[in-house]
């Protein structure tokens, strides 16, 4: 479904990322973990067009998606929830999961009913139904997570990419974002994770891939990684 | 008296207002404060008396005097818009990652350009307008106010709500996310420069019409008149919050009516003055503007 070839990016003068190989196949849920610096959210961000690649390529659904200006690559259902969530703070919450479906009510996709999806994500995050007509600023960190996951699905994406949904959440919240990330999948959605959470993505995942400086160090099952002995010494702790 | 005078600032505090409209709207997004936009009120003052003449000639003001202003308004606007839009496309867009610095040069530049352009075009004489309309007195309470005043008023009033509901459309919100954040708004799906020039072709439709009720207002244009109606707005514009909607019309129906209140009661020599005393006032004790604050709606 993704495929990125030899893929290099750069912030500013300095390469970020180095030649990535990856591969999500239609239904998975694939994780990308890997130390701070190693390139995990260049590699989102070139994905979704929001950073120019250098080199290498992206296909999507056998289509190249290279260099597409963020706003097209949306339309062909890519939904990228960035780090820090990025939720508009002066808009309301309701507003907030208006934009996402911004791209629906436009052209090809008309005549999809925006209340409908904005019930399923309500369904999905309860809390948000009784913050619907509050500032996005004023959510805590967790309600701002499930806003901005809500938010990246009223696109009706097949394929999410999240990025460090776990940061900074309690622990509760985590567990809680964890386990709708599955029930997404379940739904029908494929998943590109980065995480620093290592352990828990990995149980949650099909897949996985080890980034190191700019490029894939080891791929493997979840569970293949899971008990990778250098995968448990580097970033899972044990 | 003081009635009057109220009535007086509310005309000219209208006409700041929708000017100040394109200031803020054009900063909530990209943080630039286009020192271009009054020459488009410029443009819009002198494009009206073209149009006007030509509808004249056309015989067609003779035959149907609100249907010709109508038209020429539209005319307007749609020039003003283009120049709107070209202006953001040619001196700022290709500066967008550039340092602040150079878009506000570039917008320096602009300005000298348009000055120029109009004075060599147009000569350095002042223009007449060409059609005295809506002097009719209404008496109202004991105020004496001329069609035309009304007009501005209601104008600019029409303007305000319509920006407002604006920004409840599809569009508006758009707009308003972009201003928040614009990667955020590229990764929902928005074209970030289709809303950029919509920003400049509403800023710059706004100051068209507004050119227009000054030049009918006053009856006579110059080329230089946009210098200190654009500093004017941007005073309205700083007075309310820079990027803050609801402070741009605040700060432009206030500064109308400290203008013409000082200039009553004081001295009307002073008459530009106030403006900037007030503005003085403002960045000592409350530089963020009356409604701006750092966590204050952009756009």
């Amino acid at each position: 479904m993704l495929k990125l070839t030899s893929l290099q990016a750069s912030y500013g003068p300095i390469r970020a990322i180095d030649g990535i190989d990856l591969e999500v196949n239609k239904g998975e849920i694939v994780c990308l973990i890997g130390s701070n610096g190693a390139g995990k959210t260049t590699t989102l961000m070139a994905i979704s067009g929001i950073l120019k690649a250098d080199a290498g390529d992206i296909f999507f659904e056998g289509g190249r998606i290279t260099n597409l200006p963020a706003h097209e690559i949306v339309k062909k259902g890519i939904s990228h929830v960035p780090e820090g969530r990025r939720i508009f703070p002066k808009l309301t919450v309701r507003e907030n999961l208006q934009m996402g479906a911004y791209t629906l009510s436009s052209g090809k996709r008309a005549g999809t009913d925006e209340e409908g999806l904005i019930a399923k994500v309500f369904d999905l995050f309860p809390i948000l139904r009784d913050r619907r007509d509050q500032m996005g600023g004023t959510l805590s960190g967790g309600e701002q997570q499930m806003l901005a996951v809500g938010r990246a699905l009223m696109s009706g994406p097949k394929l999410l990419l999240l990025d460090e949904p776990s940061l900074g959440l309690a622990p509760i919240m985590v567990s809680k974002i964890f386990r709708t990330i599955r029930e997404i999948n379940n739904e029908g959605v494929t998943i590109l994770l980065v995480e620093q959470n290592a352990k828990a993505s990995l149980k949650l995942s099909h897949r996985g891939y080890v980034i190191e400086s700019g490029a894939i160090a080891l791929q493997g099952s979840g569970e293949g990684l899971l008990h990778n002995e250098d995968i448990k010494k580097a970033y899972l702790g044990e | 008296m003081l009635l009057q005078q109220l009535i007086n600032g509310l005309t000219l505090g209208g006409v700041y207002a929708i000017i100040a409209l394109g200031y803020t709207m054009v900063y909530g997004i990209l943080e630039l404060i286009n020192f271009a936009h009054g020459e488009i009120y410029m443009l819009g003052a002198y494009l009206g008396i073209i149009f006007l003449g030509i509808f004249t000639s056309l015989g067609l003001t003779a035959a149907n005097f609100p249907l010709a202003l109508l038209l020429t308004v539209l005319m307007t606007v749609l020039f003003c818009s283009a120049y709107g839009f070209t202006m953001e496309k040619v001196a700022y867009k290709p500066l967008r990652n550039a340092p602040r610095l150079s878009p506000l040069i570039s917008a320096i530049g602009v300005s000298i350009f348009l000055q120029n352009y109009v004075m060599l075009t147009q000569g350095a004489t002042d223009k007449v307008f060409p059609y005295r309309y809506g002097e009719t007195h209404i008496r109202f309470l004991s105020v004496d106010l001329t069609a035309l005043q009304a007009a501005i008023i209601i104008t600019s009033a029409l303007l305000m709500t319509g920006l407002h509901l604006f920004q409840k459309t599809r569009m508006g919100k758009a707009m308003r996310a972009t201003a928040q954040d614009k990667t955020m708004a590229a990764l929902v799906g928005i074209n970030v420069d289709t809303i950029i020039s919509m920003t400049f072709i509403i800023g710059a439709g706004l100051a068209a019409v507004a050119g227009i009720m000054v030049a009918s207002y006053y009856g006579i244009v110059n080329y230089s008149i946009g210098y200190m109606a654009g500093i004017k707005a941007f005073t309205a514009a700083v007075l309310g919050g820079i990027g803050s909607i609801p402070g741009a019309m605040l700060g432009g129906i206030l500064l109308g009516l400290i203008e013409s209140i000082g200039a009553a009661y004081i001295s009307s020599e002073y008459k530009d003055v106030y403006a900037f005393i007030v503005l003085l006032i403002i960045l000592l004790i409350r530089p963020s503007g009356i409604l701006g604050g750092y966590s204050e709606e952009k756009v």
